[in-house]
């Protein structure tokens, strides 16, 4: 019997020895690794290992585990359930909230070999299974299409009585996509989804996990097909390019209409020359005229004057001249008679007025018949104003449109100041006379129209007035007529002193004392040519006024030397109608300049004639009377 | 005309503040209900079990972070979870181990258990919230959650009796459950040893039993309103 064993002994070593000898190594097996332990349903769970090698020899493996708070060994009873290489535990077996610590062996022939243990917590290793019936419909919310998806927990999973619970995502793709949208449910089983796209084909997917455990693997794919609810792709196209168009031509009607602010915005229009106050449509519409009238100065004389009022000459500065000397040289170069044809009109005085608004007088002369008389009218016309030496202070002169003989305009005219009384003294014309009459303007009222009839007579004529008329017209010829028989040369200086200071004892020819400035202004032009003069109220107005009746003087007559024969006061008039010249020529202090043309006409001062005395309007005084001499014509 | 606003503005203040008061009153401090008392609002008892639940899910979360957290710091090796060793002061509570062992146990038991777990778990988690403040190797986070986790169970506690009284008023339970004395005398059998557990224990420990009072009172809720999300 021993021999027996001791043979199947050694029948075996040999066997064992035969197989090493033959190349084959055997060794004991490797050590399995336990992967991992999962429950479903937090029920049951099941633990795979992975077996080392197996050392050529068939090796079996087993589990062992033990429970926290127990020493006793357990050994797993179902190896098949699960699968190979692993071990379910059941119901019985399970216990939550316990720690397992699990041990597989692997044993062969040669030996056996553990495992590391594994420590687990069934509450921790729940890894549930699938949700199941995942069903998705369409619905319809307005006409616009949504999925809804619905589904159940897993069957082992026992969520009623609260042992589990679960909680769902929801995945969802085209199914041409690759990228998946993945939405967190929560705890409830049914979802709806929106936004999709008309035509498309969805995938869906559904998975679920525990409080805390592990995510089930994705459910098996539901595919739906959502409906074209966009009727068409294109129509969508045409309501664009239509509402786009109406856009369009919205902006372009808004930029229509506001293209002329557009225009100034972004092509600003160049200023073109302007001239302050030049109309330019009524330059093009052609009456320049018009176009021209707002360029017009208001007070620029005009050169159409139908009237005197147009050139009413407000004041008539009369300047008294300084140095008698002057009157007396002058008074002498009057008897020179020579005409000096000085046009130095030097003294054009500022303020004054132009001193070559001579054409009044020119004009008015060269209308006249005479034309020898034109040059001394010029002369005299220059003389006279330059005599005047203040001319034409006034800015009212008008030219002088000496067109029918008429002074149109009438500028202040000065009686000519003893500066240029020679020149003066020359115009034996009108002009002088003018000035004369217009110094006696400085009357401070009225004035005497040295208006002659009757030639050859030293008339006085007598104006009821206050006009001093001064004939211009064709009455020249008459007034140029000498009339020294029976007139007396008024000489008139032409002391012009309005300011009275100068007029010293010829106050005693009734120069109306302290005077100031005395002014005439030409109220119009009759028909008979004469000019009719009116004194300008000036601040003496009332003073003046008073005297009016007194400061009146009048012409006489005009004498053939053409000098303007004026009516001093009463009590010096019969003086001056004496010998007015005697007394002028010897008395130094003369305050009347006889401005004749001839000088050899010392004539002999005659009586005037009663008459004029009688037509003496006023006491007149010849307060700054100023002989002049008519043009012989 | 000021002598005749004064009074006015008085008495609107006045009534203005009693206004006030009334609302603060009314929100501050819910009037204690019983037996659905007439303007009381009355809390259902699903109301308060979902209240409950999702209370305890929050602990539970927060001890799940702690004890992640201090696995990654400390690293015991998993083997230390095997030990058998360790010992939950709260393993002497006997708590069903598996759904068949729950769903048989009757409503007050589970109960019971519930609130046996929470009382005993009041002073532990103080504790360790201390040492966790006063030791500086552990963050602030930690800390902060550690206080939290303390303070949540104290809430939890009140809430879980809140129910119990409102399952005794409607009947659901009977009164075997001991009062709020009965509490003292749970506590008692474990006083002494949470006192040896080591920080990462004491964690493991709450970590699970916080689990098991959250399904406790799911299974619960299911049981006795299981209208909605059972």
């Amino acid at each position: 019997m021993m021999k027996n064993d001791g043979g199947v002994r050694v029948f075996w070593l040999l066997l064992l020895f035969l197989l090493y000898t033959r190349g084959k190594s055997f060794s004991v097996p490797g050590k399995p690794t336990l992967t991992r332990c999962r429950s479903p349903e937090k029920e049951t769970f099941t633990c795979w290992w992975e077996p080392g090698s197996d050392g050529g020899l068939p090796t079996t493996y087993k589990l062992y585990y033990r429970k926290e708070g127990s020493e006793k060994e357990y050994q797993c009873t179902d190896y098949h359930t699960g699968g190979k290489n692993s071990c379910f535990f059941n119901k019985n077996d399970t216990s939550i909230w316990v720690n397992y610590n699990i041990t597989v062996v692997a044993t062969n022939a040669l030996g056996q070999a553990l495992s590391d243990p594994l420590n687990i917590d069934v509450y921790f290793i729940v890894e549930p299974n699938p949700p199941e019936n995942l069903n998705v419909t369409i619905q319809n919310d307005k006409g616009w299409p949504f999925l809804r998806a619905s589904w159940d927990p897993p069957t082992k999973a026992d969520t009623r009585s609260g042992w589990i619970t679960l909680i769902y995502e929801l995945r969802i793709k085209l199914e041409e996509e690759d990228e998946w949208e993945i939405h967190h449910v929560g705890q409830q089983k049914v979802f709806n989804i929106f936004g999709l796209q008309s035509g498309g084909t969805y995938v869906i997917q559904i998975r679920c996990k525990p409080d805390h455990g592990f995510w089930s693997e994705w459910s098996d794919d539901v595919q739906v097909v959502v409906p074209n609810y966009f009727p068409n792709k294109r129509s969508a196209w045409v309501l664009l390019m239509v509402f786009s168009g109406m856009v369009f031509l919205i902006l372009s009607w808004l930029l229509h209409l506001n293209s002329r602010n557009l225009k100034h915005c972004i092509l600003p229009p160049v200023p073109g020359p302007k001239i302050k106050g030049f109309d330019q449509k009524l330059h093009k519409s052609g009456k320049s005229v018009d176009a021209f009238k707002s360029l017009e100065v208001p007070d620029f004389p005009h050169h159409t004057f139908s009237k005197s009022e147009d050139f009413l000459v407000e004041y008539i500065e009369v300047y008294v001249p300084e140095e008698q000397e002057l009157m007396l040289e002058k008074s002498n170069n009057l008897h020179n008679g020579c005409l000096k044809s000085e046009s130095s009109v030097s003294d054009c005085d500022s303020g004054r007025g132009s001193c070559d608004s001579h054409t009044l007088l020119l004009d008015k002369s060269g209308h006249q018949t005479n034309t020898q008389d034109s040059q001394t009218d010029e002369q005299k016309h220059g003389e006279a104003l330059q005599g005047e030496n203040l001319a034409y202070t006034h800015q009212d002169m008008v030219s002088p449109d000496m067109s029918a003989g008429r002074v149109k305009t009438w500028p202040s005219v000065f009686s000519p100041l003893p500066q240029n009384r020679s020149t003066v003294d020359q115009t034996s014309s009108i002009e002088i006379a003018k000035q004369h009459c217009l110094s006696d303007s400085l009357l401070p009222s009225d004035f005497l129209t040295p208006y002659h009839s009757p030639p050859g007579h030293c008339t006085r004529e007598h104006l009821g007035s206050n006009y001093w008329e001064f004939d211009f017209g064709n009455k020249q010829p008459h007034l140029t007529q000498p009339q020294t028989e029976a007139c007396h040369q008024i000489q008139a200086h032409s002391e012009i002193n309005i300011n009275t200071g100068v007029k010293a004892e010829p106050a005693a020819h009734k120069f109306p004392t302290p005077r100031s400035n005395e002014y005439v202004e030409v109220q119009r032009i009759n028909e008979e040519d004469s000019v009719v003069l009116r004194p300008v109220a000036s601040n003496y107005d009332k003073l003046f006024e008073m005297q009016q009746g007194e400061d009146y003087s009048r012409v006489k007559g005009v004498d053939s030397d053409n000098v303007l024969l004026l009516l001093q006061k009463e009590a010096m008039e019969e003086e001056m109608n004496m010998c007015p010249c005697e007394q002028l020529t010897d008395t130094t202090g003369a305050h009347y300049t006889r401005f004749a043309r001839s000088p050899e006409k010392p004539t002999a001062c005659t009586h005037p004639t009663p008459q004029p005395l009688e037509e003496r309007v006023v006491n007149g005084y010849v307060d700054t009377a100023t002989m002049f001499t008519m043009p012989p014509y | 005309m000021s002598g005749q606003m004064r009074p006015a503005c008085s008495v609107w203040l006045l009534l203005v503040c009693l206004v006030l008061y009334s609302r603060l009153k009314v929100a501050a401090s819910a009037p204690t209900c019983t037996n659905g008392q007439a303007g009381c609002h009355v809390l259902s008892l699903a109301n308060l079990f979902d209240r409950v639940i999702q209370h305890s899910a929050r602990m539970h979360g927060i001890s799940n972070d702690l004890h992640s957290e201090f696995e990654l710091y400390f690293l015991p090796s998993k083997n230390q979870i095997g030990r058998v060793s360790r010992n939950c002061h709260t393993s002497t509570i006997l708590t069903p181990n598996g759904k068949e062992n729950a769903q048989r146990m009757a409503r007050e038991e589970l109960t019971e258990v519930i609130l046996k777990l929470l009382v005993a778990w009041g002073d532990p988690l103080w504790h360790f919230h201390q040492s966790l403040a006063h030791n500086h190797e552990f963050s602030n986070f930690s800390s902060n959650k550690s206080l939290e986790m303390s303070d949540m169970v104290h809430e939890l506690r009140k809430g879980v009796q809140k129910v119990i009284e409102k399952m005794k008023m409607l009947g659901i339970i009977g009164n075997s459950l001991g009062g709020l004395g009965s509490s003292e005398s749970l506590l008692a059998p474990v006083s002494a040893e949470w006192r040896l557990m080591k920080d990462y224990d004491l964690l493991y420990c709450f970590r699970r039993d916080s689990s098991k009072i959250q399904n406790y009172l799911k299974i619960l809720k299911c049981r006795i309103v299981p209208e909605h999300g059972c």
